[in-house]
């Protein structure tokens, strides 16, 4: 069948700097079209103007990730008529959270640079001689998947907010390290990954793990480091401060008694200076109350689930 | 027949957006669905406790859900982040008998158990399927047809798509059906689907605030006197931290932000006393 | 104008480990790739690594296997160095932090390959090619080595027969700039897109080899072709010899396990030229289904189908809409791999001052005539390896009193004007479509002199035609189209060269099949096939093979 692609292009017009347009392709499509199929047949066909990467065609070098109707997919392997069919259009468009350097091909400087920040090559402690056993690469696995197709971080909200946020992929590859049993400075690693802009800042808005192509979940990876720095004592920070505020207060009362974790969370002085907006808050009766929080029935299996899982952990 | 529940309302909905816990308790009953309560149910720990220790976090969520299946019932839940972690929690259970095992392996020490049989939804997905449209476009007195509502779907509700499943997250449509059937328009916009920011409150309250100014500004761009939220955790960014995101973007926003299930109370003659919206930090004045 | 001391044109597995020795070395390396190093084609490389690692394995069976594999092609004394130096090479790259797959008893797992007596190939679950890149790369990282990612080098700038340095585009904003070296290594892969049909990605057109020519070195074996037995069949996209190494069979349509009747002790792992032409003669004789025989995996079950070999589980779900777990798949044979290439020694040195080349790209030769599974990713990390440790030693010892000619820039920049100013004329797409159609049906598994010639009066047409290709995309930045042009003129100089060695062996050794002289004649044809520029066409010389150890035999599989 006879169906209209609407292209995002951009000419670019200096270093840097681009003015998009859409521009509308006709194309007969067949079932077992995809998105790249698409593209090769316009570009040696009608239009041999339009600029996107493209390799492998069988989804392992992440070269042509594109945005499909708003969301990040990668062209090769994802199928045309049945994303026609189900959105009622096809719009293609370079990735979010990118520059664009022309049309589909955007600027993956950052992107690089980002993986580069989390020291992404195994550093081994010296003389230590660790044997690999299939489940600590099982640990590792998901990981290990990536294709650096740059689709986790085009989706991420945290990214959106804050360009400087280390980001899934990132995130991902730094936990290929950190969980990795021969690697010598997990700690040093976590410390610098609890820093600002670190994974502490994702908002877990799983876009990551939702739109990764190869089934790596970086959300998964991020809940790893967070919990690994938590155990390696790496907590003077927000989020982890408030992660063991939670642990806690669910220790103590089986619920989330906000009073006590915002001043466990912020400290005193933080807290202290949220009091024009806690102000507000009280008026609309949105203030916790620093009472004494009552513990949910049969607390005591809650305290027996948290020591029992502490000693599992030790056989 | 009646619809009956195993009443999971989640920590938020019990202090901080109590609105929503009472109005669905009241609206409930005037639907005629039995929320069971659940006295002795724990924090599903919001994610916080898988950031703490996994196992941990599935120990804790199975001891939910096993207190679920002694009454029988399957879970209903007024907050997406709980439904969320405890959905994927199930999931990964369901999945992996070896996981499961030694989930009761720690449960057994607390003499509990969990089978693996129970579901865990949300109020938006049991008014659309379980209690059905038809069914509550007759229980409406009040339509809601002076209103434009932006129908916001937080990040738990939607993904991931393979623990929840019940809407297609690029494309979501239970929201704005119930809210039709509840007598209101619906506005459409891209931020519907897109994250409020909270979980980057503590760590990072400026990218929070600069998500929760975008997604309202969008709404309130495409035309919405209101936005709609079934996420208690949305509610606080978007109604809360409205202040902060006006100032963040450098404009007036005013856009009250209501609970799916005040929505429902509303249509269905409920007063806004009964609905507790003057526990909202944005006054809702057009209602 | 920049200088290092050593430029590595293509950024695959080859490349990088090269770079990597070379930066070991203490001295300024630079990698130049048309695409970011870890898209290269070494990411899909899936199968395995082959070394010899336990006891009851041994460097003559490796080398044995591998010289038989090669039809007796291979230079013995290369496929020495290559088996010898296996074990080594997989130690420095778990140390570099690969994650081999390993088995029950905690070592490194190893599984059986097409051609191989003995189950010698390491792996990373069906994703061995991936997990090796993005080891080297990270490594690359390590040592800060220079990487200039999507910059397509049009020349190999040469003076009195000693290299100077390269000329290469830089894609994003189009200028052209001089990279001055010392040495010069190609590392630039296959030319699988030649043919209509291949496993190989959109960018293994050859640039290298056609680079070395026009640097005067030789090209050796071209007529060897490897056609992959299981490719599928709209895309081409490989299906890895693993699958059968897990105990997958072949079929075709009336059920039956037809390589009993060509190949009846190895069965599916005998030699991939010998699986490819059985397939073929099915399909061709009429029992093959839709223009396939099917691999069956089904009895595998979906455990171990999940366990080893996922990749190719969602290949086959999302390219070919069969799940193995529940239907066989259908596969059929697909240009694959080159035996030949650029002719060197075993230290990867060609017969230009200053010019190395390892890895695909290379022909040393260890494969000879036929490439057994897994031999090619060890190739290109102990030849990789091997070539910068030489090209190394050659810029410490070598003095560097050659200069960077004046002219070469301007002269290339005003060919590139040429074409950008050209008004009217052909797309570079349509062209190359003809060209793959060309080697596909003239060129293929069963060839004859009769096809052959034809096939080579077509590729010259179209190399006349190529020289008044016409651009519609004029711009700077991003042209792909360019792009396309260029690699069209390297793939129809390559496919001339394939097509004039294929004619002139007129014997049937390993992947290259004649109809008309169906019989190995070691008597006069145990020699390499060597293609050089000569005026405006080729000159095919000949060259011994080196036999150290093993007589040409019988190869039965």
């Amino acid at each position: 069948m006879r169906i209209k692609i609407k292209i995002k292009r951009c000419d670019p017009i200096k270093e840097g700097a681009c003015a998009p347009f859409w521009q509308v392709y006709d194309v007969l499509a067949t079932e077992d079209m995809t998105i790249l199929d698409a593209l090769m047949k316009l570009v040696s066909e009608d239009d041999p103007t339009i600029a996107f990467r493209k390799s492998c065609r069988s989804a392992i070098c992440g070269s042509c990730a594109v945005s499909l109707n708003g969301f990040p997919k990668l062209a090769c392997s994802t199928l045309m008529l049945p994303e026609y069919r189900k959105a009622g259009k096809i719009e293609l468009a370079p990735l979010s959270n990118y520059p664009v350097i022309k049309d589909l091909v955007v600027d993956f400087d950052r992107f690089w640079k980002k993986m580069e920040g989390v020291t992404p090559y195994l550093t081994p402690s010296s003389g230590s001689v660790v044997t690999v056993t299939g489940e600590d690469e099982a640990a590792i696995d998901r990981s290990q998947k990536c294709v650096m197709c740059g689709s986790c971080n085009a989706v991420c909200d945290s990214e959106e907010a804050d360009s400087s946020f280390v980001g899934p992929s990132a995130s991902a590859k730094a936990w290929r390290f950190a969980g990795d049993v021969r690697e010598g400075y997990k700690t040093k690693r976590l410390e610098k990954l609890s820093n600002s802009h670190g994974v502490w800042d994702c908002v877990r808005c799983v876009h990551c793990t939702e739109y990764c192509p190869k089934d790596v979940s970086p959300l998964e990876a991020i809940e790893r480091l967070r919990s690994e720095a938590v155990k390696e004592g790496v907590t003077d920070n927000h989020g982890a401060k408030h992660v063991l505020a939670m642990a806690e207060s669910v220790k103590r009362v089986g619920r989330l008694d906000e009073a006590a974790m915002t001043f466990k969370t912020l400290g005193f002085l933080r807290s202290f200076g949220m009091i024009p907006f806690g102000i507000k808050m009280e008026l609309h009766g949105k203030m916790p109350h620093p009472i004494i929080f009552p513990a949910i029935d049969n607390i005591e299996e809650v305290r027996t689930i948290f020591e029992a899982t502490k000693k599992k952990k030790k056989d | 027949m009646t619809l009956r529940y195993a009443y999971y309302p989640g920590c938020a909905s019990q202090a901080i957006t109590k609105e929503s816990n009472d109005t669905t308790r009241k609206a409930a009953a005037l639907l005629g669905i039995e929320l069971c309560d659940m006295p002795a149910a724990n924090c599903c720990g919001a994610g916080l406790l898988k950031d703490y220790d996994y196992m941990l976090h599935l120990s804790l969520n199975a001891r939910i859900f096993s207190q679920a299946e002694k009454m029988g019932l399957d879970i209903l839940t007024i907050c997406s982040t709980c439904l969320m972690i405890m959905r994927t929690a199930n999931d990964d259970m369901k999945r992996d008998a070896g996981l499961l095992e030694k989930v009761n392996r720690i449960l057994f020490e607390a003499g509990l158990e969990y089978k693996g049989t129970i579901e865990v939804k949300q109020l938006l997905w049991v008014l659309k399927k379980d209690y059905g449209l038809e069914r509550l476009k007759k229980k409406v007195t009040r339509p809601l047809d002076w209103l434009k509502a932006a129908p916001f779907y937080g990040c738990h509700s939607l993904r991931p798509s393979s623990a929840l499943g019940f809407d297609d997250p690029e494309n979501p449509s239970s929201l704005e059906d119930v809210l039709r059937s509840l007598g209101a328009a619906v506005v459409e916009y891209g931020g519907r689907t897109k994250c409020c920011g909270f979980q980057a409150d503590l760590v990072n309250l400026d990218s929070a605030v600069a998500l929760t100014a975008d997604r309202l500004l969008d709404a309130k761009n495409n035309g919405a006197d209101c936005v709609v939220t079934p996420c208690p955790f949305c509610h606080i960014n978007l109604d809360n931290y409205q202040a902060m995101a006006e100032k963040k973007a450098g404009t007036k926003i005013s856009l009250p932000v209501f609970h799916l299930s005040q929505m429902v109370g509303l249509s269905m003659g409920m007063t806004p006393v009964e609905l507790g919206l003057h526990r909202h930090l944005v006054t809702p004045k057009n209602v | 104008m920049v200088r290092h001391d050593v430029v590595i044109i293509g950024g695959g597995i080859a490349g990088m480990r090269a770079a990597i020795e070379v930066s070991n070395a203490g001295l300024d390396c630079a990698i130049v790739s048309k695409v970011h190093p870890v898209r290269s084609h070494s990411v899909a490389a899936q199968g395995g690594i082959n070394a010899v690692l336990k006891a009851d394995d041994s460097f003559d069976a490796h080398a044995f296997d591998t010289v038989k594999g090669s039809d007796y092609l291979a230079d013995q004394d290369a496929v020495d160095v290559l088996c010898r130096e296996g074990p080594e090479c997989i130690e420095e790259l778990e140390e570099m932090g690969a994650v081999f797959s390993r088995d029950e008893r905690g070592r490194i797992a190893q599984r059986p390959f097409g051609g191989a007596g003995y189950a010698r190939a390491c792996y990373l679950a069906d994703r061995t090619g991936h997990g090796l890149i993005h080891v080297l790369y990270e490594q690359i990282l390590k040592r800060d080595i220079c990487v200039y990612d999507e910059w397509h080098v049009l020349e190999i700038t040469v003076k009195n027969n000693s290299v100077r340095g390269v000329v290469a585009l830089e894609l994003a904003t189009g200028r052209l700039h001089r990279l001055i070296a010392k040495a010069v290594m190609l590392a630039t892969g296959g030319y699988g897109r030649v043919f209509s049909s291949t496993t190989n990605a959109i960018s293994s057109t050859g640039d290298g080899m056609a680079l070395a020519l026009s640097a005067g070195a030789p090209l050796m074996d071209m007529e060897f072709v490897q056609f992959h037995p299981t490719t599928l069949k709209r895309t081409g996209i490989l299906i890895t010899e693993g699958a059968r190494g897990e105990g997958g069979y072949l079929v075709n349509a009336s059920g039956e396990r037809f390589m009993k009747r060509y190949a009846p002790e190895k069965m599916e792992l005998a030699s991939r030229d010998v699986v490819a032409r059985a397939e073929q003669k099915e399909i061709d004789e009429g029992r093959g289904v839709n223009g396939c025989v099917l691999l069956d995996l089904r009895h595998l079950g979906e455990r171990k189908i999940n366990e080893a070999l996922p990749q190719i589980r969602e290949l086959s779900i999302k390219f070919a809409g069969v799940d193995p777990v529940r239907e066989p798949i259908p596969v059929r044979p697909g240009a694959h791999y080159s035996m030949g290439g650029i002719m060197t020694d075993v230290f990867g040195k060609t017969p230009v001052e200053g010019l190395w080349s390892a890895g695909e790209s290379a022909c040393v030769s260890v494969h000879g005539a036929n490439r057994l599974g897994g031999n090619s990713l060890l190739e290109t990390i102990v030849f990789g390896k091997k070539a910068g440790k030489e090209a190394a030693r050659f810029c410490v010892e070598e003095p560097d009193t050659r200069d960077f000619p004046e002219d070469a820039l301007k002269e290339c920049a005003s060919g590139v004007a040429a074409l950008f100013n050209r008004q009217k004329g052909e797309s570079a797409y349509r062209i190359m479509e003809e060209a793959g159609l060309v080697m596909s049906e003239h060129c293929g598994i069963f060839r004859k002199e009769e096809t052959l010639s034809v096939g080579l009066k077509k590729i010259r047409e179209l190399k006349e035609r190529h020289k008044g290709i016409c651009l519609t995309d004029k711009g700077d930045v991003f042209n792909t189209e360019f792009q396309t042009a260029l690699e069209l003129g390297c793939m129809l100089e390559l496919s001339e060269v394939i097509l004039l060695s294929a004619i002139s062996r007129q014997e049937s050794r390993g992947s290259h099949f004649r109809l008309d002289y169906p019989e190995r004649d070691d008597g006069r044809w145990l020699k390499h096939t060597i293609a050089r520029r000569h005026g405006k066409g080729y000159a095919i010389e000949y060259k011994d093979v080196n036999i150290t150890r093993w007589k040409p035999g019988e190869r039965k599989y």
